[in-house]
């Protein structure tokens, strides 16, 4: 049993390894536009193994805890940690397997090893499924691009490393594939790196994550000095050691829980780090839809999930991860209702989706006993939506696909019978995204504020999430409401395209600012043209099949997903997670239900009535409302405001530095060597180039040793 | 000017005789010896002198050769006549020849500026006659720390450390003298036998690296 | 004769001091080579006669192995001496002083003699960039020669 569960622990995060590392060593000279076959067949290779291991985990045929039970090193020099489980202190069900020690220094003893339990499991099923259909969108979305091996090789290893920081089991691990994730993140933003935009975006990215990874690794440190350890198992599921850590140093779990955020506000882009996801829509479409909205951004949200342990111990850091989250939410939601375009709508609608997850995280301050379903909350949130976001990101691809690399959403309008398969799959992601009933963004968002509604009804924070509650209503129908606004501007309203959808060949006016993806944008020309000359009518062409696909069963999943959740499939296995405190019943509110669902069909109303039945609306409160509006357009100019307070005096520091460096320290370097140049200007004067002079010198110093001879002579 | 020509050796041989005289008046030793290694040592002298001050360089070249040929004759007078013998042949029949000659093909075009000017000749007298005082002072005080002391071979040390000063094949026997053929060709053939066959083979290399670095001429030209 | 210098020694001594004065002084390439081997006799006459002092045979021997040196120095001394003349048509040993510092005045018409000009042979060397500065583009990288006025007989 164990061997087939190591080798489906090491094929999650090796298969796409193996292939990032063929698709990097062969891709330009042997794969070339077969570059996403490794790729794709080791993420279906990595599914498969995610799901084998999703229906075996939880029957508990292995279970591991800390040090009490018995191991034994087999074979493969692996140790694997094996206990009955009923002499376990506390439920702790999961497979390790050990790779190899890494470092043992001191007290720290750092070992790479892998650990998958309930919620690793769910986050593994969600990461390799959804990396496969994008990386099968993007086989045809990025055809005939000339960085295409390098695409496929940099998204194998971002799968890596993610199943890797999933997959992590100790805390030092997971920080180091946070920060591969981070890389190939830095990587696939900047992947047109000939686009100034595009090369500044991924620079921010990389900057602003620094500063919440910062937090983390110093939460890290603080573990490991408290703890002595960051092995999960001794710091996370040892409840002993977390008791006497929590009475003999009540502030610290505190403050490590509260720099374990700040990274995850970092990775997770929440306010005030949230400014680096909108620009990180620079990187090619299905970038966005893997890293920048199913996966990379909820490893915040997975790392507070998996270390609730801690944070049941810290209500304070649980209300400041609540009224971040709502902050983020209710901030971003506002940005959403004014972009044009339709891609930073997506983004900014995945900022505040994750500020919802925060929130329900955060909802576990309530009591120890609602941690569990608050985890549960946001864990559902972030699986459904990591399918139905990535869904609405694929679709808006293939909308820009279509229109020649024009995002814009006012240079388009009325797609709906253009490209039929965009817009229904668009559809059914908008529907789940908005709430609707029964789809799957209903189900997560109604467990949200069923979390929420617990930290009103018990605890001591009432009036906290009273407000936080209501942030959460009104940003779920401002969601609902930009969401459909997005839908109804691209799909709606009279059919209009813009002229380089048109073209046949070349993208002559591509000095529009939202030119993403105009790096493949010739190829897409091409093949518009060869449609042409079989319909002899210049018309937009719908998602080719390797798009469509993909886009067909995210739909799908969009609709039918969220009812694991009903169906009591998702809240049950998620309890299995080891160090989740003991679950208290919990039923399902239909008030709520009814809540969000009136919510949601609000906020669509509203949307069909402001932007088909009456576009004059929008105008007059724009027109009405100018401040309030440039204020959303302009993303509240946290930019801005972060270019005055903070770029503005480190460039001056930058400055000073370097006239310092010039001119001070290259001073003194300059005079040190001044001085052999200086000591050598007589001596070089006997430098004259002519051999007799260098016999004469010759000959003198023969001199000096004739004489020092004879004086030796003259002493013996 | 024939004339001027014509006195100069004149005054040499003069100034030769003179020398010659003055040197066995402080001599004081009346064989025939004494009498020729002045003369012999003055000539040598006398040559280098014109042979480093001479414009013409042809006649340096020749002057050179009459140096080699005066320390021949010293040679013989420190009884090595092997020495006299092999440096005659080494030096005027081979190295002064091929020098002429460069010389004189170099020279087609006339006397040159450079033959003209000697370069700082104060400074390199200075600095020469410095080293030639020092040197005399070693050599004298070297004699007064003999002078009193037959120098034989029994008041040198045989060894130092465990390194042999005087090879033992070097030294003449009994029967024999300095510099006799006999003696220098056992020594040469049996102390210093790898000494021969070392510096046969640096004439070997020596030849083969003159061809290579040779330049490459048409025929007839330098 | 003062009784403590050995006369030959005063000879091989006054032979060494002209064959220097001889090589500082001359600037005939051949004429130096010359100057030279006359120190050479210097040496050799004074092992010879330390051979005779001391009734041993070793100083002939030696100086029969300094003869052997001098034969091949000679040699090759004649060989390059050769291609330098090919090059500059000249034995003037003045030519010859490339390694001299930059801003030192050339030998070469330091006095008023008609010597042939100078080919300046002087091997490329590149300039290399202060570290940690930018690449000037208007300096190219290229070996910069301080002109001295000097045309290019290259033959």
């Amino acid at each position: 049993m164990s061997d087939y569960a190591q080798l489906i622990l090491w094929l999650i995060p090796g298969a796409p390894l193996i292939a990032a590392t063929v698709i990097a060593l062969f891709g330009k000279l042997l794969l070339g536009g077969r570059s996403h076959v490794p790729c794709v067949a080791a993420l279906a290779v990595a599914f498969a193994a995610s799901l084998m291991l999703l229906v075996s985990i939880v029957p508990a045929t292995f279970v591991e805890s800390s040090g009490t039970g018995a191991e034994y090193i087999d074979e493969d020099g692996q140790t694997f940690v094996q206990i009955d489980s009923d002499t376990a202190v506390s439920p702790a069900k999961g497979a390790v397997a050990t790779g190899y020690e890494w470092l043992d220094i001191g007290t720290l003893n750092l070992r790479i090893d892998l650990r998958a339990d309930a919620i690793a499991a769910i986050m593994l099923a969600m990461v390799t499924g959804v990396s496969l259909l994008v990386a099968i969108f993007a086989s045809g979305y990025m055809h005939g691009d000339p960085g295409y091996p390098r695409f496929f090789a940099a998204v194998s290893l971002f799968v890596f490393s993610m199943c890797m920081l999933v997959l992590a089991g100790n805390f030092l691990q997971l920080f180091i594939f946070w920060e591969a994730v981070g890389l190939c993140s830095y990587l696939l933003i900047g992947f047109w790196f000939k686009k100034p935009s595009a090369a500044a975006a991924a620079k921010k990215a990389f900057v602003i994550n620094r500063i919440g990874d910062f937090g983390l690794i110093t939460g890290i440190f603080l573990i490991w000095t408290t703890f002595g350890s960051t092995d999960f198992s001794k710091v996370l599921f040892d409840a002993a050691a977390l008791a006497r850590v929590n009475t003999e140093q009540p502030g610290m779990i505190q403050l490590i829980c509260f720099l374990l955020f700040v990274g995850a506000m970092g990775k997770s882009a929440q306010f005030p780090l949230h400014v680096w996801l909108p620009d990180a829509m620079e990187g090619p479409t299905p970038v966005s839809a893997l890293i920048h909205a199913a996966t990379m951004v909820t490893a915040g949200v997975y790392l507070v999930a998996r270390s609730t342990p801690l944070f049941v111990l810290a209500p304070q850091a649980q209300l400041f991860v609540a009224g971040i989250g709502a902050a983020t939410a209710l901030i971003s939601a506002l940005i959403a209702l004014t972009q044009y375009d339709l891609k930073r709508v997506m983004a900014y609608s995945t900022v505040s989706q994750l500020g919802f997850m925060f929130m329900a995280l955060g909802s576990a301050a309530a009591g120890r006993e609602y941690a569990t379903f608050a985890v549960m909350a946001a864990m559902f949130h972030l699986f459904t939506h990591a399918y139905f976001k990535a869904l609405l990101f694929l679709a808006s691809g293939s909308v820009m696909h279509s229109m020649g690399d024009v995002i814009d959403m006012r240079r388009f309008s009325g797609l709906r019978s253009v490209l039929p398969v965009t817009h229904w799959t668009f559809l059914c992601g908008a529907l789940a995204l908005a709430g609707f009933p029964l789809m799957a963004g209903f189900w997560s968002k109604d467990e949200i504020l069923a979390a929420l509604s617990n930290g009103i009804a018990h605890g001591q924070y009432k009036t906290f999430f009273t407000v936080i509650f209501g942030v959460a209503v009104l940003t779920a129908l401002l969601t609902a409401f930009y969401t459909f606004r997005a839908y109804f501007m691209t799909f709606w309203g009279p059919e209009k395209f813009p002229e380089e959808a048109l073209q046949p060949h070349g993208h002559g006016a591509h000095d529009d600012a939202h030119d993403h993806d105009h790096s493949h944008a010739p190829v897409v020309h091409a093949a518009a043209s060869g449609h042409e000359m079989v319909h002899g009518d210049a018309r937009p062409h719908d998602a080719p099949p390797p798009m469509a696909w993909p886009l067909r069963i995210l739909a799908v999943c969009a609709v039918l997903i969220g009812f694991v959740g009903p169906a009591h499939l998702f809240g049950p296995y998620i309890e299995n997670t080891p160090g989740l405190p003991d679950v208290t019943p919990h039923h399902m509110s239909l008030p709520l239900m009814l809540l969000s669902a009136i919510i949601a069909s609000v906020g669509m109303g509203i949307a069909y009535q402001w932007y088909v039945k009456a576009p004059s609306i929008p105008e007059k409160l724009e027109s009405g409302l100018r401040p309030l509006f440039k204020l959303s357009h302009g993303k509240f100019f946290f930019d801005e405001l972060f270019t005055a307070i903070l770029v503005a005096p480190l460039r001056v520091i930058a400055v000073c530095s370097s006239l310092f460096d010039k001119y001070i320290l290259d001073g003194l370097v300059d005079s040190v060597g001044a001085i052999p140049r200086l000591m050598s200007q007589a001596p070089r004067r006997l430098h004259g180039g002519l051999t007799p002079a260098y016999a004469a010198t010759m000959l003198i110093a023969v001199l000096g040793c004739v004489f020092c001879v004879m004086q030796l002579f003259a002493a013996n | 000017m024939p004339g001027k020509r014509a006195i100069r050796p004149l005054g040499g041989l003069a100034a030769l005789g003179a020398l010659a005289l003055g040197f066995q008046l402080v001599a004081g030793e009346q064989n025939i010896n004494g009498a020729i290694y002045v003369v012999v040592s003055t000539f040598c002298l006398i040559a280098a002198v014109l042979m480093i001050t001479n414009r013409n360089p042809v006649y340096a070249a020749l002057w050179f050769a009459v140096v080699t040929l005066c320390v021949c004759g010293l040679f013989l007078l420190q009884s090595a006549p092997f020495l006299a013998a092999a440096s005659i042949i080494v030096y005027a029949g081979a190295i002064i020849v091929t020098f002429l000659f460069v010389i004189m093909l170099a020279q087609q075009s006339g006397s040159s500026g450079y033959d003209q000017s000697s370069r700082q000749p104060l400074f390199a007298s200075i600095v020469a006659f410095t080293l030639l005082g020092t040197m005399l002072m070693t050599f004298q005080s070297w004699g007064e720390q003999h002078a009193h002391t037959q120098v034989s071979e029994a008041a040198l040390p045989k060894t130092i450390g465990t390194a042999t000063v005087v090879h033992a094949a070097s030294r003449p026997t009994e029967k024999e003298q300095v510099g006799e053929l006999r003696g220098l060709g056992r020594a040469l053939f049996s102390d210093f036998l790898f000494s021969v066959e070392i510096a046969g083979t640096l004439l070997l290399i020596a030849s083969i690296g003159a061809i290579a670095l040779a330049p490459r001429r048409a025929q007839g030209t330098l | 004769m003062n009784g403590s210098i050995h006369p030959t020694l005063l000879v091989s001594a006054a032979l060494f001091a002209l064959g220097a004065i001889g090589f500082l002084t001359r600037r005939n390439l051949i004429l130096m080579i010359l100057s030279a081997e006359m120190m050479l006799h210097g040496v050799g006459l004074a092992m010879v006669t330390f051979g005779q002092i001391h009734q041993n045979n070793e100083g002939q021997i030696f100086t029969i192995f300094v003869l052997t040196v001098a034969a091949c120095e000679a040699g090759l001394a004649l060989a390059l001496i050769l291609s330098l003349y090919h090059r500059t048509k000249s034995l003037d040993m003045d030519l010859w002083s490339a390694l001299r510092e930059d801003d030192l005045p050339s030998p070469v018409g330091m006095d008023s003699s008609n010597s042939p000009a100078e080919a300046d042979t002087r091997p490329a060397q590149p300039i290399l960039t202060p570290a940690g500065l930018p690449l000037d583009p208007k300096t190219p990288l290229q070996p910069t020669r301080t002109s001295r006025g000097e045309t290019t007989t290259h033959v």
